[in-house]
């Protein structure tokens, strides 16, 4: 034990210890911190998108239900709410009449989320919780001026006089299909029986909704399965996943990629730093051998100096995950509404198994080879343990690795998708070397003086140099990749919510009313979108065959409305996937949007038989198209040519951009054209961008992580070969180089590592990002030649400044003290 | 014609200094072979260093033919190395990457020397090694290492050839051998020759001995 600890101790005054472990911090750091972040991201991005349901799950029936469940749920400790909704004229005055969309509550209601409200009209927001107390109810903005009422006034829904308290402007759980809904009145559920307008057979849609922690909630969704009965609907997030939820989950994945690339930087750098110490213990080894020391002691006192290294590492990383964990999550305190816990237990425990697995595969191999040295050694130094088995060491490592990674980020798309590049990377890097660095030696000969020494230096340690090639390539490589993929992440977002989106739509814009909403928008400046004609129709029969109006099974295909538009071209953001577009032949078509033309069994070609008020149509679907769900530009599920649809009533829609300070306008809008519909998604979209600007400050700052332990890895890789240059370069200066040669040397040969390394590394990371683009994140890949040649300048200039550095104690010190040392 | 006067060397302690040398006067003719010998520490090796302008002096100076080394910078010394003087160093210092041949042809291929190949096959002739001249330095034993360490300094055909305890890791027979061979490379090429060595049988084979002793050097006749 004496000796361990003297070992160590000296270990570390050598230096020795300090590389490696930095590099196990480095592991457990990063590793347990960007774990234990994506955690809560996660945790995060979870109540984002529960809060579109209002909860963690819900119940939809077009009956009361049991109340049991309530009971139920409330025993295993979940919060309940329940929502009425249905349809009601709402009175105002003598003549104000208006069908609207009635909401009630109960009091816990939204369970997740939160609604907006102001206290005009179109006033300031503010966010609320609970129901409207009894006796008041909150409108819609645009009932204000078709009742032609103010705030504090009475409305009449059945039987029941409310006074309007509130405009409601914002519901967690309003979903996305906001066309041809009524105007929302929101009142408390126990007022629902006073205005005796639900009545046995009307239609009321029944909500439950059900909230509470993780566990408790899975749970319970297994117990409601099993008791469900045919029209009662499970609703859960996964189900319900907006178009936002699919960004933020990507932030989710490429933090969760970061993390994996993280482990595989640590686990580079524990290997080669393992590798240098062993190198250095070598003499020592012989020595104890030779005093008398056998091979399992020596095993165990490598050993226990490995695992009292593992101890040290996982205290001093954990601290700083813990450190790291809570300035990430600062960003996000305002927005959660459960803070995640700093003190969760994976996070650690990954950080822990990861730097142990790091200690066992990637160390511990150098180390146990130290068994292997002989006691000769002390007679004949410099020996290197150069062993066959080390290329099988290194496969057990990709192995650890990829399990790792899978293990980590439980995508095993995303782990096999780096492991392409990994695997590219090393292949291509050993071909290279070893061709590129044969090659090398007839081209030296002829070239001046440094660059032989570089080109003979670069050669004399071919083996070498392709380890350091690759190691280097992989760490460009992974950089590359993740500055890669950031980008397209943060592009995305950008593209998603540009400043200037449109964030209000209008509605139910009659014919006639167009010039006068044109002018109203002209005088006030707002600049408007084209205006889209609309109508609602219906699909009631598919190549022949009746579609039923209801059916049995949820997901077969019956009767559905939709809204129809005509466009003489392709609208924007669509993308055609079968069939032509017309080019005005003037036949009855129609181009329908592939994932609705599945639902209701639709193919190229068939016939289609649509109702229109009262008329019917026959179409012939000539193309399907995709959307782009993710902008907020109105779509349509189906298209018709110019000209078909003049016969039928038609309304119009468009969209504009409005500042918040602004929104007067929309009350002037709304008092001369009371039959307009409005739609304001600028609180939402604005919400969104807080968000995404959160996010992608937490994407950027995982990213520097990154990037620190790639430049150790950088470090760890040039330290690799730096004790053998050292020597080298003092010998050669005693032999007459002169210090400029030897600095030329060193700098062109990193600086050529480092090149070679940056175009392997462009190589390769293409390669993964593809995998990753089309098979994990599903989007189109695009080559980014702008990156190639930075990448590999930068590749070049960094591995050269980190060898000059690496080599300046070269040049600093006389070489007689060099070769005293060795 | 190497000098040295009044040359000095100390290194810092923990909370004082060390001289390992002292007050140093010396002078050594072209052509003349002289011997350093004293006991293992005594400042030997130091000695060597600094007439070598591997290391720099703490008082006085050395010159080379009349260049002080003092006046010349890092780089000046390192060429005057490369020019004028070959090593042969007790733990031979052979680059371990290299080959046999590749070791020897390495002084005059950074004097750009276009010959390099055919005097490095040459000078592992003449040390009988040509045979093993595709042989990396673990390939050879201790006492061939040296032969190939020799091989190197003389290729460059140095002026002055510094040796520090040149058969020191070497048994005897092996060390005698080795010696047998840098005095007769040495005769043939007229190098002058600066030898450390603690084995007085051979230092009697060189023409003066000086002794070192706690740092300060003292000539004596030959007995
Ligand atoms: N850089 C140094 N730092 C401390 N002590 C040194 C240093 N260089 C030499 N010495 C000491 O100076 C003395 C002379 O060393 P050296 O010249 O190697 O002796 P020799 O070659 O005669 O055996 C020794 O005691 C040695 O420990
Ligand atoms: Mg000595």
């Amino acid at each position: 034990m004496t000796l361990l600890m003297r070992m160590l101790l000296r270990d570390w005054r050598g230096g020795e210890l300090g590389v490696l472990l930095a590099a196990l911090v480095l592991a457990v750091t990063m590793v347990s911190g960007i774990s234990g972040f994506a955690a809560a991201l996660k945790g995060a991005l979870r109540q984002e998108s529960h809060s579109f349901l209002a909860a963690d799950l819900a119940v939809r029936d077009s009956r009361p239900m049991p109340g049991d469940w309530v009971t139920q749920a409330e025993a295993s400790g979940l919060k309940t709410a329940r929502i009425m909704s249905f349809n009601s004229m709402v009175f105002a005055g003598d003549e104000g009449m208006v069908l609207a969309s009635v909401k009630a509550v109960s009091d816990a209601y939204p369970l997740r989320g939160q609604l907006r409200l102001s206290d005009e009209p179109f006033g300031p927001l503010y966010t609320h919780t609970g129901a409207p107390p009894r006796g008041s109810v909150w409108i819609d903005p645009r009932l204000f001026s078709l009742l032609d009422i103010a705030i504090g006034d009475n409305v009449a829904v059945g039987n029941r006089e409310f006074t309007v308290a509130a405009s409601i402007r914002g519901e967690p759980d309003r979903s996305g299909g906001f066309l041809g809904v009524g105007p929302r009145v929101m009142m408390h559920v126990d007022d629902v029986p006073a205005t005796g307008v639900v009545q046995p057979g009307s239609r009321v849609s029944h909500r439950r909704l059900f909230a509470g922690d993780p566990d408790a909630v899975a749970a319970f969704t297994a117990v409601l399965e099993s008791q469900l009965n045919e029209g009662q609907r499970l609703q859960s997030i996964d189900g319900s996943q907006p178009g936002i939820g699919n960004a933020l989950g990507r932030a989710e994945g490429f933090l969760l990629l970061a993390g994996s690339l993280a482990v595989i930087l640590a686990g580079v750098a524990v290997a080669l730093a393992a590798r240098r110490y062993a190198q250095r213990h070598q003499r020592y080894v012989a020595l104890l051998k030779s005093l008398g020391a056998r091979s399992p002691r020596v095993r165990r006192l490598y050993a226990a100096s490995l695992a009292f290294t593992w101890l040290v590492a996982l205290l001093l990383g954990w601290l700083l995950a813990l450190g790291l964990q809570y300035a990430a999550l600062q960003a996000f305190a305002a927005q959660l509404e459960v803070a995640p816990s700093l003190f969760s237990p994976r996070p650690y425990l990954i950080g822990a198994v990861t730097a142990l697995v790091c200690a066992v595969v990637f160390a511990w191999p150098s180390l146990g080879r130290l068994t292997m040295v002989s006691p000769l050694q002390v007679l004949r130094s410099d020996e290197p343990i150069h062993s066959a088995r080390e290329p099988f060491d290194y496969l057990i490592g990709l192995g650890a690795v990829v399990l790792l990674m899978w293990w980590y980020s439980q995508d095993l798309k995303l782990t096999l998708a780096v492991l392409l590049g990994l695997v590219a990377v090393v292949l291509a890097g050993v071909a290279f070397a070893l061709v590129l660095l044969r090659s090398g030696r007839s081209l030296g000969m002829q070239a001046g003086s440094v660059w032989r020494l570089a080109l003979a230096s670069l050669q004399r340690h071919g083996l070498g140099n392709a380890l350091q090639l690759v190691v280097f390539a992989v760490a460009i490589m992974l950089l590359l990749l993740l500055t890669l993929l950031r980008t397209s992440l943060l592009d995305g977002w950008q593209q998603q919510l540009p400043d200037r989106a449109p964030n209000h739509f209008l509605l139910n814009i009659a014919p006639e009313e167009i010039g006068g909403v044109r002018t109203l928008l002209d005088d006030h400046g707002v600049v408007s979108e084209r205006l889209y004609p609309m109508l609602r129709g219906r699909v009631i029969a598919v190549a022949g065959e009746a579609l039923p109006v209801e059916s049995e099974e949820r997901d077969a295909p019956r009767q559905r409305e939709a809204n129809f538009t005509w466009s003489a071209d392709l609208p924007e953001g669509n993308e055609l996937v079968a069939g032509q577009w017309w080019s005005g032949s003037g036949a009855a078509e129609v181009s329908v949007e592939q994932e609705f033309a599945e639902r209701l069994g639709m193919a190229l070609g068939d016939r289609l038989s649509l109702q229109i008020g009262a008329a019917e149509l026959e179409v012939t679907v000539s193309s399907l198209r995709t959307l782009d769900w993710q902008s907020f530009k109105p779509n349509f599920f189906m298209v018709f040519p110019p000209g078909l649809l003049d016969a039928y009533p038609v309304t119009y829609m468009t969209s504009f951009h409005l500042e918040p300070q602004r929104k007067e306008f929309l009350n002037t809008l709304l008092r001369s054209h009371p039959t307009i519909t409005v739609i304001e998604v600028d609180a939402i979209m604005e919400q969104l961008r807080t968000t995404l600007t959160q996010v992608s400050a937490a994407v950027e700052l995982v990213l520097v992580l990154v990037l620190l332990a790639g430049v150790l890895v950088l470090v760890a890789g040039v330290q690799s070969s730096s004790d053998q240059r050292l020597r080298e370069s003092a010998l050669l200066r005693a032999l007459g180089a002169g210090r400029g040669h030897i600095l030329g040397a060193v700098a062109i040969e990193f600086v050529t590592l480092g090149l070679l390394a940056g175009v392997l590394a462009v190589f390769s990371a293409e390669v993964a990002f593809w995998a990753l683009q089309r098979f994990v994140m599903e989007l189109d890949y695009q080559p980014s030649p702008a990156t190639w040649l930075p990448a590999i300048i930068a590749g070049g200039a960094l591995v050269g400044l980190l060898g000059l550095w690496s080599c300046r104690r070269v040049i600093g010190v006389p070489p007689a003290r060099v070769l005293r040392e060795l | 014609m190497i000098t040295a006067t009044n040359l000095g060397k100390r290194v810092p302690l923990v909370d004082e200094e060390l001289a390992i040398l002292k007050g140093i006067n010396l002078e050594i003719k072209s052509g003349e072979t002289v011997a350093i010998i004293g006991a293992s520490g005594s400042g030997k090796s130091t000695l060597l260093g600094l007439l070598a302008g591997l290391d720099t002096a703490s008082e006085g100076y050395v010159t080379i033919d009349g260049v002080n080394l003092q006046a010349l910078d890092e780089d000046g010394r390192a060429a005057l190395r490369g020019r004028e003087l070959g090593f042969v160093f007790q733990s031979f210092q052979l680059l371990p990457a290299l080959t046999a041949l590749e070791n020897v042809m390495l002084p005059m291929e950074l004097l750009g020397d276009a010959s390099a190949r055919e005097r490095g096959e040459d000078y592992l002739q003449r040390v009988g090694l040509d045979d093993r001249s595709g042989h990396y330095p673990r390939q050879l034993s201790g006492g061939e290492q040296q032969r190939v360490a020799i091989a190197r300094a003389f290729a460059g055909s140095p002026r002055i050839l510094l040796a520090d305890e040149p058969t020191g890791n070497l048994d005897s027979a092996t060390g005698e051998r080795i010696a047998d061979l840098l005095f007769a490379l040495n005769r043939e090429e007229g190098t002058t020759l600066v030898l450390v060595t603690h084995d007085l049988k051979l230092a009697a084979r060189c023409q003066r001995q000086l002794h070192m002793e706690r740092g300060e050097l003292e000539e004596r006749e030959r007995s």
